[in-house]
């Protein structure tokens, strides 16, 4: 499903250059559930973005379902980014003035999909999270796990195969956490590829494959039994 | 791809949330427009009033009189005007192809003579002119009669006379036909009034020196210089055919007089046509310097746009980012950001066109004029405030276009 090989990011700033990642070499199947861990500063970040089509690599090759990446236009991405890729953030990144309901309907409208079917699945995907009473609510109306499972939502509504969170619970306490991480797992149940960024030990017991970054390198990677 | 009226909402939408920057915008654009409306309003509305006051003299009129200033050594020796009754005659026999009628004027130098009646009295220009004077002049009658051919050969005591001339003398609504009028102990009959004439545009701009075209006391030419004692014409008015060939008909008439004349005297020759043309150049600087003025109005105003978009961009570089992200393509980004600008400008343009409007009622209020807005003009400023838009928009949109949502959700 997802293929890199060599894959490496650099950042030119102040006309040095600086390297994120390196020598990056992974293969992610169809329904896996990946974590990738390592401490700050370590690429983590990076490999999700370019993972998740948000950036390029600036060397190697990345194959996203059998289709080339590196060099693809901003619409093709655009197109992968809005069918096949669900996004979920840390900072949840609603849209602050629209309502839950909108912030689910966005992604639908990307891709052109009629009002009403729009709506009624927007209210669909925030009953799937467990938010039919909130769809009305502004984000500055709603506790952090709530918003969080707004962008869930916002995230499966286009039903995309691939899940990719950046550290989706780091801004939540312990009980919303594992309620996150229960839905994450409900969503990999029904066939989602999940890839998550974490630095929470006790969370890498839900992916089945952990892969641990260090100084933009892969240092180790295992499969969870 | 989103469709038109969701992309339309979504601009709206943002618009609400930055109220102060739009709010600015607005009031630049706003400014421009009022601006270039204004201008319409000062070249459109003054061509039209001048247009319709010069109208009034006839706009094929011709004048004719001798030059004054001619400095020659025997000036002084020549005596009289250089027109002749027998001049004037001979013309209209046979002179002049291009010149469709002719009208002696006879005055002196003070053209202000004292009417009475009765123990009333006014102060008034009395002219003596022909036949042809009033459609020449382009007077209209009110009541009564033109000259007839016979007051003319029998120099009669007979009058037209001007509006103000009548309300001064009789009051507004007197049946004055038929009444005497008397000018230096000398009984005029009145025969005819000739409607009012408005040139309160070219008495306001000073063009008229004061002379007022209500207050004249027509009179046969003949009977004025039977008066005068002498056979001279003071000004020759003529109509020429057309307009194109005015000059030539003035040739023609000054030709004709130099001839008979043995070049003794030099004549100053004027046409409505010279003055029309003379006041296009006058209007066409006010207009060019104007929109020169409202252009940079206008600049100002987009450059304010620019700023308080390139602004929101910057602003926003998270919403885009987050935006792109779920799937938003380049030209859904940069649609939404030129819809923006372009709900300002236009916004702005209406705005402008209600304060042009409001800036034209307080210039009719204060003129005492009544001017028109040149309704083009507005059209023209509504289509440069959405140019302007979408140029202001078009850089910034492009901009926030191709972020990689990476970068731009990296924005803080």
């Amino acid at each position: 499903m997802i293929t890199l090989f060599d894959v490496a990011k650099f950042y030119q700033k102040n006309g040095q250059y600086f390297s994120a990642l390196k020598d990056i070499n992974l293969q992610i199947n169809r329904g896996d559930f990946v974590a990738i861990t390592g401490p700050s500063g370590s690429g983590k970040s990076t490999l999700l973005s370019i993972l998740g089509c948000l950036d390029r690599p600036s060397s190697g090759q990345y194959i996203f379902d059998d289709q080339s990446i590196e060099h693809a236009s901003e619409a093709v991405l655009s197109v992968i980014r809005n069918q096949q890729i669900g996004f979920v953030f840390q900072s949840f990144n609603l849209i602050p003035a629209y309502t839950a309901l909108r912030n689910v309907e966005l992604p639908m409208l990307y891709a052109g999909v009629p009002a009403a079917s729009r709506t009624q699945r927007a209210k669909l995907a925030l009953e799937a999270v467990g938010l039919a009473a909130r769809v009305d609510h502004l984000p500055s109306e709603m506790s952090g796990g709530q918003q969080q499972r707004v962008a869930i939502a916002r995230a499966i509504v286009n039903n995309p195969s691939v899940i990719i969170a950046d550290e989706p619970t780091g801004s939540l306490d312990d009980e919303t956490t594992y309620e996150i991480m229960d839905l994450f797992t409900l969503l990999h149940n029904s066939g989602r590829t999940i890839i998550f960024v974490t630095h929470n030990m006790q969370l890498l017991r839900y992916a089945n494959r952990v892969i641990h970054l260090s100084k933009g390198k892969i240092t180790e990677q295992r499969i969870n039994d | 791809m989103i469709n038109l009226g969701e992309k339309l909402w979504q601009a709206f939408a943002a618009i609400k949330e930055n109220r102060t920057r739009t709010l600015m915008s607005i009031v630049g654009i706003a400014v421009g427009i009022a601006a270039v409306m204004t201008i319409g309003i000062i070249s459109q509305s003054g061509k039209q009033l001048i247009y319709a006051e010069l109208e009034t003299y006839g706009l094929n009129s011709l004048w004719v009189y001798r030059k004054w200033e001619d400095d020659s050594p025997f000036a002084k020796q020549r005596q009289g005007s250089g027109i002749t009754t027998e001049d004037y005659l001979a013309m209209k026999k046979d002179c002049c192809s291009e010149v469709l009628r002719f009208s002696p004027v006879v005055y002196t130098q003070d053209w202000f003579k004292i009417i009475r009646v009765g123990n009333y009295y006014t102060k008034s220009a009395v002219e003596g002119v022909g036949v042809d004077f009033l459609e020449i002049n382009n007077d209209v009658l009110l009541k009564g009669r033109n000259f007839r051919e016979s007051d003319i050969r029998k120099r009669k005591n007979v009058a037209i006379i001007g509006q103000k001339v009548k309300v001064e003398l009789f009051g507004e609504n007197a049946n004055v036909i038929g009444k005497t009028i008397r000018f230096d102990n000398i009984q005029l009959t009145i025969v005819g009034e000739i409607n009012e004439k408005k040139r309160d545009f070219l008495n306001a701009i000073g063009a008229t020196q004061g002379y007022d075209e209500n207050n004249r006391v027509l009179i046969p030419y003949t009977f004025y210089q039977q008066l005068l004692g002498s056979r001279d014409i003071h000004t020759l008015r003529a109509e020429a055919k057309n307009k194109k060939n005015v000059n030539k008909a003035l040739d023609q008439i000054t030709s004709f007089l130099s001839r008979r004349h043995n070049n003794q005297y030099v004549y100053q020759t004027e046409s409505m046509e010279s003055w029309i043309q003379t006041t296009n150049q006058i209007l066409q600087t006010i207009s060019i310097l104007g929109t020169a003025g409202a252009l940079v109005a206008l600049i100002v105003g987009g450059i304010g746009v620019f700023n308080i978009m390139s602004s929101a961009v910057l602003e926003r570089t998270r919403e885009i980012g987050i935006r792109k992200a779920i799937g938003a393509s380049p030209q859904d980004i940069m649609f939404q950001f030129l819809m923006e600008s372009v709900y300002i400008s236009v916004i702005g343009g209406v705005v402008g066109i209600i304060a042009g409007i409001a800036i034209l009622f307080i210039m009719i209020w204060w003129s005492g004029f009544m001017l028109s807005p040149a309704w083009f003009v507005v059209l023209i400023g509504l289509f440069v405030s959405i140019m302007v838009g979408i140029a202001a928009g078009y850089f910034p949109a492009k901009k926030a276009a191709n972020m990689t949502p990476a970068e731009a959700l990296r924005f803080d």
